[in-house]
This record gives C-alpha cells, structure tokens and sequence, in this order.
C-alpha cells in the first residue's frame, strides 16, 4: 500500500519515538498547554510505543520553518476562526482560533491577549474544518486554465495560455473554429454597450445586462471585488448570488416579519430556555454551524439550561437530546406553527402587554427595544384606494407635516383613533368603521386581528392534518413553548418554508417569537450584531472608483422588480387584457439571490437573453433541486453563447463551460472580511492564506485566481476601477489594483481603522511579518496601517463577546419593529395570477404556479422525498475530504423501517427511485430506521457525484492540469476514481412544475426553490 | 448496537498509580455529545491509523421509547484495570503503563492478532501500513506527554470529552467525578474500563 502521508504530500514531523527522544527539549516550551499536567507519564518500561508517525498540531515558537496563521474556515458558510500549522510551506493541521467567539461558546480568549501566549491554547473545530488539508491538496484541483476542445459537456478540454485565454474572452469572436463551430461569438466586449437590452423594453436595461455572473459560494471579500467588475466595471445588474438554494425560505418569513430589514434571526443558543427547531438541523449543519450552535444547545443542554423540541419529518441528530420529536409532514411547517398559535391565542399565552405597546417609548418601558405593529390600524376596504395599506394620520386629516401625516394610528382604550406615538397602551384584538378626512367611512382592523383571522380560518382539527401532528401534541408544544416566554424562540432553517408559498410557513414560525415577547431580547430571538467596521470605506475608498458605473434595469431572475412596470405588462393590458400572466414570474418582494429563477430566465431567454454567462464557485446542475433540468440550458450555444467558469474542480456544471479558470481555496488566498449570522455575535473575521498558491502563475508571478482572472480581463478592456490609480485614499491619492492583495490589504486596513484597534507590538508585527503570507505586501500599506493590520491580522479579526452586545436583557444591534401585518407584502400583486398576496398570516399548502396542490396531483407517487445535510460534508464540494469519505463513503435512501417492510425491503438493497419529473428515476441503497416519518424518505445531499474526480476525462495533458500530476491522470485524460462518485444525488429526482416551463418548482412570493414537496415511488431495483 | 443501556455501573477503583503519578482519565457525557464525528476526524488526522480503522468511532444507534431519538456513544479502548489483551499477547508486547494506559511495543509485537480477538470492546487492529502490527487508543500519549489533551478532546466543541488527572482532579473534571452518574461500557464483561461516561439521561 502506498505511504498515506506521501499521498498528501504531507511530511509529519515526527514519529512518536522521535519524540519522546526529544521530549526533554519540548517540554521545557510547554507551560501554556491545556490543562494536562506534563510530565513522565511513560512509567515503568522505557520504550517507544509506537514508530507510528503522528501529526504535529502546535508549534510554540513559529516563524522559521513552520507558520501558525489564524484566519477564518471556508469548510461550510459558518466562519468560524481557523489557526493553520505550516511546515516547510505545507499546511499540515487546522485547529480553531482561540480568539474567535464561535470556536469558544460566545467566550473566546480575551481579545488583548499577545497572540504568541495563545498559540498552545486548545481550540476546537468540526471534522470539516479537521478534514481542510484532504481539501487543500485535493488532487483533482485544476491548476492551469483551460479552454473546450470538444462539444459541450464532453469533457474535453485543453490547457490554454493565460493572455490568450484572456484576450478570446474579451473580444470573442471565432473562437471556436478550431472545433469547426462558426459562429461569432459576443466576447464581454461587445456587452460595454448602452444601448437598451430590448427596444420595446427599455426598463429592462442596458446591454451590460446580457453578462450574468453567478455565484455559489461567495462571501464578503470576494463578493465586493466582484461587484466592483460586473456592476461597478461591466454596469451589468446580473451579480446574482443563490441564496435561494441556500434557504432562501426561513429567510421570507424572517423578511416579512422585520420589513426586510432581517433575515438572520435565530433563537440564541447561549441564553435561551426553550426552543422550537423548525427544520433546523443544529446537531448537523446550520449558520453558525455545529462547532459553534450545535454545541452551545449540547453543553447548555446537559447542564440542563435548556430543552428543545424538534420539528422534522427526520428525527435529526439534536433528537438524542430533544424533548419531543415532532415527525411533521415535510412542507407543513405553517400548519403547525399556525395551529400552535391558534392553542396560544385561545389560551391567551402571548405576551398581550408587549403587543399592546404601540410604539418604541411604550415598548421600552416594558423592556423590549423592539416594538410591534400589532395595535396598528389596516384599512380593510376592498376596492378603496387605500385598502390594505396603514391608516395613517393623514387619512383622518388635521395633520400639519409630511412626517406627522405618516404616522400609524391605533385604537385608544376608549376606543377613538390616536396615533401610535402618543398612547402607551393601545386596543389590540380590535376592528371598527371610521370616518376618514375624505368623509368616506371605512373599516378598519388591528394588525394583531389580521393576523388573527388568518390562524383562526383553520381549526385545530385541520392544522393537525394538514401537518400530521396529533392535536394533543399541538396542544402540549404550545403550552410548553408559551410558557418559557421571553427566554422562548424558535430556530427555523432550510426546512421551515423551502418550498412553494414557504413564505407564509416562515412567516408564521417567525410569529411565534413575536408572540412571547422575546424579540431581539437576550435568551430569544436574535439578530446577527454584525461587522465590527467597514472594509470599504474609512482609509481607502474601496467602493467608489472613477469611471464607476451603476447598473440599471431588470435582473435576469426579476428579484426585486416590479412586473407592473413593465413593458409587457402594459402591453398585454393594452391588447384588452388584464395584463396576467407574466411569462414567468417577477418577485418585487423577495431577500433576493434567486439562483434558480435566473437560470430558468437564461433558459427561457426572459426577460432578455443571456450573451455571457460566468459562473464561480457553482454548481447548479448537481447541487440545485431540479438541476438536471438546466444541462440542456448550459449546452444550448444560443442560450448561453459564451460560458466561462471559475473554479477549483471541473464539476458537474462546468463540464459545459468553453472556459474555466483555476481557482485557489481558502489555505492559499480567497480573502475575506467574515460576518457573523445570528444570533447576537458582532465580528469581523479576516481570512488571509496561510500557504502559497497551488495553482498556477502569470508570467509577473501573480497566481491564476478570480481576482487575477477579473483584473487582466478589465486591464484588457480598460475597464474603470481596476489598474492604475483605481483605489482613492481619503486624502485623494491614487493606488493601482493589480493583484488581489491591493484590495484585500486596504480593506483589512480599513477594517483595522474603523475598529479603532491598536497598533500591533512590534513582537506582533514580527510574528505576523514571520508566519503570514500576506506580509509580502506589507509595502501596499504605510507602516503605520500595516502596523495597525498586523493586530487583527495576528488574531484572524476583531471579534466581540456574547455579553458585549448586550445592554441589560436588550440586544444592541436588534430590530427596533418588527410586524405582524406587512403592508409592502400586502400590497404586493402575484404576477402570475394578478391577486394581491396576503399581509399576514395565511395557510397554505405548496402549489404549482397554476395553484394547484402538488401532493395532490402527485397522489400516485406514495412517499415524500425530503434531503438533509451530514455533519461532516458541505453541500456539494466534501468528496475530498477523505477522513470523512473514510467515516462515511456513501449514502442512502433513508426510510421507516415499516414503509421497508411493507414493501419487502432490508438494508442495503438496491431501489429504484421516480418521480412524476424523472420517471426513470435514480438507484440507491435503503437504510431503515425509526427514525424518520412513514411516507417519507431522505437522501443526504454530497453524494452521487459524477464529476469531481468520479469519472475519467479527456482533459489533454490532464497530467499537468491537476495538482494530483501523474497520479491521476496522463496526455490523454483523467483516469477517474469511482470511490469519489458513489451514493445518490437526490436533486435529480425533483419535481419540475409543468406549467411554469418543466423548470424546478418555485414560490411565486419570494422565488424560494422547492426541497420538500417532491414525490416517489420505491420500487427494488432488477 | 450499544447504546445507552449497556453502561452501567462498577466504576473500578484504580489499581494504579499508587506512586502518585498521573492517571489520565477521559470521561464522555453522553448528554452534551452531538455525534458530529469531530473527534473521530481529529483522530485519523493526527493518528493516521490505516484506511478504515479508526482508534476512535462514534457508534450510531436509535432508542424508539419513550421517545424516539439517535444515540450517540464515542468509543476507543477502556484503559482496562484487567484488560484482557494483555494476557493473551505471546510477545508481551502489550501492557500497561504506571499510569493505566494500556499500551503496544512495536518492537516487540509479531501481529498475532490475539490482542485483537480479545478485546470485547472492539478497540484494537491491525495496521497493514506496519506489517499488520497493532494500534490502538493510547490518549495520544505524545500529547499528553506536552501538556496537552488527547486530539479528540481540543476537538470536541461541546465540551462532551473531559480529560484530566484523576490522582489530582481539578476544574469541571473533577465536578464530573463528584457529581455526574458516572458508569462504563459493557460492565458484565469485568475488564474494568476505566474511561468513564455519562449515559444520556
């Protein structure tokens, strides 16, 4: 068998024996380790125990030969702090950052700490973050850029030479001939074009617009230097991120509720009493992530600080230590949270004293820094101009300024109309007719009983159907969860509210909060505090430039538009129509990052066509639910003419791209400024690289990488904000952005001015200047800045701790409202159906875009399919993590053990998995267990890839693309290694809604793709 | 599958260490572990064991009453007062050190495999990367040797391994000794484990 650490290009320091030859030497080093005593602890027998060679993990005095940089995990989307051991310039280790508050439960080390006496502190991360080296030297890497040499999709590429790479992209033109397809190609150009996109559609935008760049994962860092290309450079809107397929779902209701001011509200794991976990897998996955959430639930848990209940149809891995397990029907988390609010409002067990205080003073002197709409009077008139919308001051006449005419009126307790900023209590269950200054006499209604009459339109009878949730333990749930009040919350993710009218399910969770009263209070429902300064601005203007242009127009997906002011809609109501429905549908009220939608717009060429299209750190096809439907999308030449993607593997979706460009992860470069999610947490993590580029270099040594790639493409078309004299100082000196560091560094410096830290020791400074790769171009700075970046570079960020954000019981950086009636919701028009969506509360099941109930239509498929995350994979990019490939090297089809014994299945078995989307359908292996609703089945998303390294490639000179070199690959191609393509892929199963193109099904309100309501059938596989 | 039910009681008293050296213990609450395999992954990472052999593994289980829920034990050799590995080595190549961690020489080890088929708790094998000889848990012994916890324990974010002295407890170890319901795995077997858990409650 080859040597193991060979293979890892990994040399390990030390046998054991070599070591307790040298024990003597370190020991003397040692004082700050754990809490271990130190000593002989070999006893009697003096020998070496093992010739076993073991990974070192510490170094206690770095700087020579070996580097300890602390920066920030890029494992999963969490951030928590990393602390990397480099030896002879291979990452050997990651541990946590003992100065990041998510590896240490809110209390990290203090942050003056000198960083030299924490480098033997123990600090944790999950298997992830553990597993990054297998990541890092992944040998399947791509290295050198390459260009198709064949169809796409056929995996055939070539290396090609960096300047012309980028000149062919630029320009376009017959790039292709060589393949004999002539045609001319839009190279990015021909999109430097100001003309409208669509003569009969200017509101749609320049040409610019016809350059999409999408993104999977992107964080912040990356994210601004791409926006300073595509809209700032290209003046294209198209920078759509995926936060759709990320959970766009929770995010709706938490939208609705904040009036899009929030979407990151948790319930705060390091204070609360109860919590209700709403299709949050905390032991598994989530932002903050395991290390971080998981464990604070864990460990407070077993001091018996707090109890939680789960609400999933899979009894998820946090089911060893909930209180109850709520095997909910997958898709019908608002019928349960709408049933618990139905048994609190019967009971009275919300916070009426909370509800009742009708502005900010009111609400504050009960405590609460954030008030409710609740007393809020909505004009409920259909047909009058104002119906839907607040009564406002202005209505009722007599108010003198535009400010006053705005406020919101409430009901006094004497019944009469008042604004709300001048009662301290107002009626909140109320509704009555008032005449308004016009003379017209209306009805109006409290926010609180709208919200009321959309619980109640169901009994608790229907609820407990819809949901599969017996009443009695509807009953028990409420009552348990109202009885912890302010220090009750709920956790909701990707499986409360992903999937069609999903909105309404999270909005409806997000209420729960809100009726306890624990709102932005601590032990409730938090939001994220945020970064601890700006990157963009304070020393260096990182966001303006010269020559900066603003995108206008309508983005690809239609996130954020509004149909009704479009072209086609005044059209098609000119033609005699009503103007429904659009040709696809537009989402004026959405959080955005609508990766799906817009992939169905490139497909559909709707609004416009797409000319060229990038794709970076994505990978729809395999990893979007549904995604198999948009292979035909990227092979189509007149769909998407120009396809150029930047990665760090050829995967299952860049197969159909004419370029792609190797990328760097997150050990060599791939900066970034890291802010917390919630709950509570206020930081700014900095990731800076701990290793030399993998990839590589142009010929001026810069490495091939996103940032390079975008800034010799902008210095080839003279675009404005890259180059020379493209970043301002505050005193209006100029500075060339020609390598990623000119803008990382100043944005580190600015964070460093913005949190007013202090200037680094010059011991720091030595230490940074010895262990960083970053320090190369300390030069970039002045001495003075670079002095100041040294002390968050030392520390991997400025970071503040749970009590921090406190003042009181009250969260800082919380909400000041939040509402239980959305006016903008409200008064938004589905530009499908041309209905208003509801304001508050409403049940309702998924729904294709023609409404109809799609677990009704799909009746002949008996189980529901719902996914999950595992604890130690991200989404779609984990199959080179080989610890965790070795723990776990496959996946299942995951059902009750019943459902398998009815139908004669036992583990391992071999079934055939269809939908009414893929009749052909998938195979993969069962597991059974309890643990899991009848009816339904789960398949883990990471697996079942075909790219990745899965299968062999014929990538000319493969044996020099790939980082692995030889060992993978020759002249002709990649050999391909099946170990890393084996179990399902779920997604490639999932429902296509029929009347809305064959594309993924898809909620019209805040365009959140479907992950619950597909359908199967099991059949044994011959 | 070994869940909760079979850890019981009879904590032995340590037979060791009456020269007052250091006893390293690792208790495991079984009520903070989230199963997020971080331990088994720092394991492999910095033991390299071979392909498929894992000196420490989560074992994955599932209790329907009176609630339906996953269970989750960490497991890795017991440290053993009695173990029954030693007895059985033809070479002697294993034992116990003074300060109860039971131990291989791999100079002496000939890969008879006994040791292998003795151990009930399934805590030993082979390693065809060292001619088939065996490994095992050993608390990262080196580690300990710096002052620091065994690599599974820095990896553990809830806090679920304890590690400490238990000549000497200090901290919130030495609150699990006096307080928690301590109890070890498979005590019908009579080995006397001495890595203690607490079982979920």
């Amino acid at each position: 068998m080859k040597n193991r650490d060979t293979s890892l290009k990994i040399s390990p320091l030390a046998t054991r024996r070599d070591f307790l030859k040298n024990s003597r030497d370190f020991l003397s080093h040692t004082g700050l380790l754990g809490s271990f005593p130190k000593g002989s602890t070999l006893g009697a027998r003096k020998l070496g125990t093992s010739p076993r060679k073991v990974q070192q993990t510490t170094v206690l005095s770095p700087g020579k030969n070996s580097q300890v940089v602390h920066s920030v995990c890029l494992g999963c989307n969490a951030r928590c702090g990393n602390r990397s051991l480099v030896k002879n310039g291979k990452l050997l280790h990651y541990s946590g950052n003992p100065f990041h508050p998510y590896n240490h439960h809110g209390m990290p080390t203090p942050y003056g700490t000198p960083v030299q006496e924490t480098l033997g502190l123990a600090s944790p991360v999950c298997g992830k973050a553990l597993d990054g080296p297998n990541y890092v030297y992944n040998p399947y890497r791509l290295i050198k850029p390459l260009k198709r040499s064949g169809p796409r999709g056929s995996g055939k590429f070539r290396p090609i030479d960096w300047k012309e790479m980028i000149t062919e992209i630029a320009e376009g033109g017959n790039i292709f001939a060589e393949l004999g397809e002539e045609q001319e190609v839009d190279g990015l150009g021909h999109l430097q074009n100001d003309e409208n996109i669509d003569q009969e559609a200017p509101e749609l935008g320049p040409k610019r617009n016809g350059f999409i760049f999408m993104s999977g994962r992107m964080q912040s860092g990356r994210k601004e230097f791409i926006d300073r290309f595509v809209k700032g450079a290209m003046g294209s809107c198209n920078r759509i991120g995926h936060t759709d397929i990320c959970g766009l779902g929770f995010r709706m209701g938490n939208l609705a509720l904040s009036e899009k001011k929030e979407v990151e509200l948790k319930a705060d794991p390091w204070g609360a009493e109860y919590i209700l976990v709403f299709g949050a897998n905390i032991y598994e996955a989530l932002q903050p992530g395991i290390n971080t959430y998981g464990a604070a639930v864990a460990k407070r848990h077993a001091q018996g600080k707090v109890k939680f209940t789960v609400i999933d149809p899979r009894a998820q891995n946090s089911s060893t230590h909930a209180t109850d397990w709520l095997a909910i029907k997958p898709g019908q988390d608002g019928a349960l949270a709408q049933g618990i609010i139905r048994r609190m409002l019967e009971r009275h067990s919300y916070d009426k004293a909370y509800l009742r205080a009708p502005n900010p003073k009111a609400a504050q002197r009960l405590g609460h820094g954030c008030y409710t709409n609740a007393t809020h009077l909505v004009i409920t008139e259909p047909g009058h101009a104002q119906d839907r919308k607040f009564l406002r001051m202005a209505d009722m006449g007599g108010a003198a300024g535009k400010e006053e005419g705005a406020a919101y009126m409430v009901l006094n307790g004497d019944g009469s109309p008042l604004p709300f900023d001048t009662v301290p209590k107002a009626l909140l269950d109320e509704e009555c007719l008032l005449t308004l200054a016009s003379g017209q006499r209306v009805k109006v209604k409290t926010s609180f009983r709208l919200m009321k009459e959309g619980v109640m339109a169901h009994s608790l009878a229907e609820y407990s159907q819809f949901c599969g949730i017996s009443k009695a333990q509807i009953i028990k749930t409420a009552d348990q969860f109202a009885s912890h009040g302010k220090k009750a919350a709920v956790c909701q993710y990707h499986g409360a509210g992903n999937y069609p009218n999903g909105t309404y399910a999270a909005y409806a969770v997000a209420m729960l909060s809100c009726l306890v009263g624990s709102v932005e209070l601590k032990g409730g429902y938090l939001s994220s505090g945020g970064a601890a300064a700006s990157a963009s601005q304070g020393i260096y203007d990182l966001k303006g430039f010269s020559g900066k242009l603003s995108p206008k127009g309508v983005k690809i997906s239609r996130e954020n538009a509004d149909y009704q002011k479009s072209s086609e809609f005044r059209r098609k109501k000119m033609a005699g129509g009503t103007g429904y429905p659009a040709k696809r549908p537009w989402f004026s009220f959405t959080k955005g990052g609508l990766s799906v939608e817009s992939l169905s717009g490139i497909d559909a060429k709707y609004p416009y066509s797409c000319k060229v299209l990038f794709t970076y750190f994505y990978n729809p096809l395999y990893s979007t639910p549904g995604g198999y439907r948009f292979k035909e999308t990227l092979q189509g030449h007149d769909k998407v003419p120009l396809h150029v993607s930047i990665d760090t593997c050829i995967n299952e979706s860049n197969l159909y791209a004419d370029y792609i460009i190797p990328d760097v992860t997150y050990a060599e470069g791939h900066y970034g400024w890291l802010t917390p999610h919630a709950p509570a947490l206020k930081f700014t993590g900095i990731r800076s690289p701990c290793i030399q580029p993998l990839t590589g270099s142009t010929q001026d040594d810069r490495p091939f990488c996103l940032e390079t790639f975008l800034i010799d493409l902008a210095e080839h078309m003279g675009l404005p904000g890259f180059g020379n004299e493209a970043i301002l100082d505050t005193g209006g000196m100029a500075y060339p952005l020609h390598r990623a560091e000119d803008f990382y560094l100043r944005g580190f410096a600015n964070i460093a001015h913005g949190a007013k830290v202090p200037p680094a020791s010059g011991s720091e400074v030595e230490y940074v200047e010895a262990n960083y790769p970053v320090a190369r171009f300390k030069g970039i700075l002045s001495p003075s800045q670079w002095r100041q970046t040294c002390y968050i570079l030392a520390r991997g960020g400025v970071f503040h701790t749970y009590p921090e954000v406190f003042s009181g019981d009250q969260f800082e950086s919380g909400l000041r409202r939040i509402v239980l009636y959305n006016e903008e919701l409200a008064t938004t028009i589905n530009s499908l159906s041309g209905d208003f969506f509801q304001g508050s509360l409403s049940y309702q099941p998924p729904r294709d875009a023609a409404g109809q109930v799609v677990a009704e239509q799909d009746s002949a498929y008996p189980f529901a399919l719902i996914t999950h995350k595992m604890n130690l994979h991200s989404q779609s990019r984990t199959t080179s993590h080989r610890y965790t490939m070795e723990i776990f090297p496959e996946n299942y089809v995951v059902m009750h053990f019943l459902d398998a014994q009815d139908l004669e299945f036992k583990d391992l078995d071999m079934v055939r998995i269809s939908s009414r989307s893929n009749t052909t359908g998938i195979s993969g292996k069962v597991k059974t267990t309890s643990l899991i609703r009848r009816g339904c089945v789960s398949i883990s998303a990471h697996y079942g890839h075909s790219q990745l390294g899965a299968s062999a490639l014929p990538v000319t000179g493969a044996d020099t693309v790939f980082l692995g070199g030889k060992g993978i690959g020759n002249e002709e191609g990649l050999f391909g290694d099946p170990k890393r393509g084996t179990g399902i892929n779920p997604n490639l199963v999932s429902r296509l809604d029929e009347h809305l193109g064959y594309t993924p099904l898809l909620d019209l309100t805040g365009g959140i793709p479907d992950f619950s309501t597909t359908r199967v059938t099991i059949t044994r596989e011959s | 599958m070994l869940g909760a039910g079979v850890i019981g009681g009879n904590i032995p008293s340590l037979a060791h260490g009456e020269d007052g050296s250091p006893q390293p213990t690792m208790i495991i609450d079984l009520n903070r572990c989230t199963g997020c395999q971080s331990c088994v992954v720092a394991c492999k990472s910095y033991n390299k064991t071979a392909t498929g052999q894992f000196n420490t593994r989560i074992i994955q289980g599932e209790q329907s009453s009176p609630l339906a829920r996953a269970t989750f034990v960490p497991v890795q050799c017991n440290q053993c007062s009695a173990p029954p590995c030693i007895p059985v080595c033809p070479n002697d190549a294993t034992f116990k050190l003074g300060n109860g961690i039971v131990v291989t020489d791999w100079d002496l080890c000939t890969a008879s495999g006994e040791c292998i088929r003795a151990c009930p708790y399934d805590a030993r094998a082979s390693d065809p990367n060292y001619q088939d000889r065996v490994d095992k848990c050993d608390f990262c012994l080196d580690r300990i040797e710096q002052g620091m916890a065994p690599a599974c324990v820095e990896a553990c974010s809830a806090g679920a391994r304890l590690f400490g002295d238990r000549a000497r407890p200090d901290g919130e170890f030495a609150d699990y000794l006096r307080h928690s319901p301590l109890a070890v795995r498979n005590p019908e077997q009579e080995t006397g484990p001495t890595l203690l858990y607490v079982p979920l409650s």
